[in-house]
């Protein structure tokens, strides 16, 4: 038997102006915005704090309790999991890193272009 | 623009908190200022479109595989406390609830003493407190008895003087005889001349003036 798509770990927020907080958590896929989650499983600090850090709390036990009763994961919550070494890292990742990678270049040349520019002009 | 939401907030309001989605309702066509804004497609080339599907494969294919194996564990966790209720299992557990009674039976003796030495010092200090009580009523009831005791000796001892039917007739004449005359008057200085027909004796020290 294998549990069809009934409950979702996905990120709950629940910061307020200019705060986000997530809650990561286990809930019933139609669940509203009213309604209680089934378990919270952990949270995510999405603002750096001094130290420069992004604090996750996850409950890894819990985690593959849900996921052997059949329990999918959102792709954020994927993506926290991949960089937190639990699971395989997400496309999402990967895919963001090298398009910022690509910006960054973009960047350098246009400084290049510019800094050949004044130099020819002087 | 009143939504079926900001309605139910104006008829019950604060009665529910929800969280109201912050958007226009489904039913609200399109703005006239966005009819014809077409939405730029993202460009993917062809290289990343493919890369693309190449890591969703090889992470959807690894995913699977992971949600295999916790499922695997938990059918494996679950049989193994299914096979916790096998013979061995079993004895064992009987074994178990032979030494809980044990200890149990113990503790109940222990507590059995316990609980009769407090009730032997309970009803103790119970039959102490209704002999106080029962003293102190006795006590009061004695002064009470003393008391009423007390008053009939003085009634006995005044109705010596009573008028009784034998001795009304001459009662009557003493009074007739003897009349009392509570009338009085005062004049200025504060002297009291008593009888109001009689002229009665005059008092017998005369007053200093109140006037001067």
């Amino acid at each position: 038997m294998y549990v069809y798509a009934m409950y979702l770990e996905i990120m709950i927020l629940t910061g307020c102006t200019n705060r986000p907080f997530y809650h990561i958590s286990v809930t019933h896929r139609r669940r509203l915005n009213s309604q209680p989650v089934i378990e919270q499983l952990g949270s995510y600090d999405p603002m750096p704090n001094i130290n420069n850090e992004k604090l996750v709390a996850l409950n890894l036990e819990r985690l593959k309790y849900w996921l052997g009763q059949g329990a999918h994961v959102s792709n954020p919550v994927g993506e926290l999991l991949g960089l937190s070494g639990f699971f395989p890292i997400h496309p999402r990742s990967y895919m963001a890193a090298w398009r910022n990678r690509r910006i960054e270049r973009e960047n350098m040349a246009k400084q290049l272009e510019l800094a050949e520019k004044s130099e020819t002009a002087a | 623009m009143l939504s079926s939401n900001n309605l139910l907030k104006k008829v019950l309001p604060n009665l529910i908190q929800t969280a109201g989605a912050h958007r226009k309702p489904r039913w609200l066509p399109v703005a006239k200022s966005k009819i014809y804004r077409i939405p730029k497609r993202p460009v993917i080339t062809e290289e990343e479109r493919l890369e693309l599907l190449r890591i969703n494969n090889n992470y959807k294919t690894q995913m699977r595989a992971i949600r295999r194996f916790y499922h695997q564990d938990m059918i494996k966790q679950k049989s193994s406390r299914e096979s916790a209720t096998s013979e061995m299992s079993q004895r064992l557990e009987a074994e178990e609830w032979t030494r809980c009674i044990e200890i149990n039976d113990k503790w109940n003796a222990q507590v059995a003493t316990e609980r009769e030495e407090r009730r032997k010092k309970e009803i103790a200090a119970m039959e102490e407190y209704a002999l106080a009580r029962m003293e102190k009523k006795d006590i009061l009831l004695r002064e009470k008895i003393e008391k009423a005791s007390a008053e009939i000796r003085r009634e006995k001892e005044l109705s010596s003087t009573f008028i009784t039917p034998e001795t009304l007739d001459s009662a009557i004449d003493h009074a007739i005889a003897n009349p009392t005359d509570y009338n009085f008057a005062i004049d200025l200085k504060g002297n009291v001349y008593k009888g109001r027909d009689t002229m009665a004796a005059p008092p017998t020290e005369q007053k200093a003036s109140a006037t001067n």
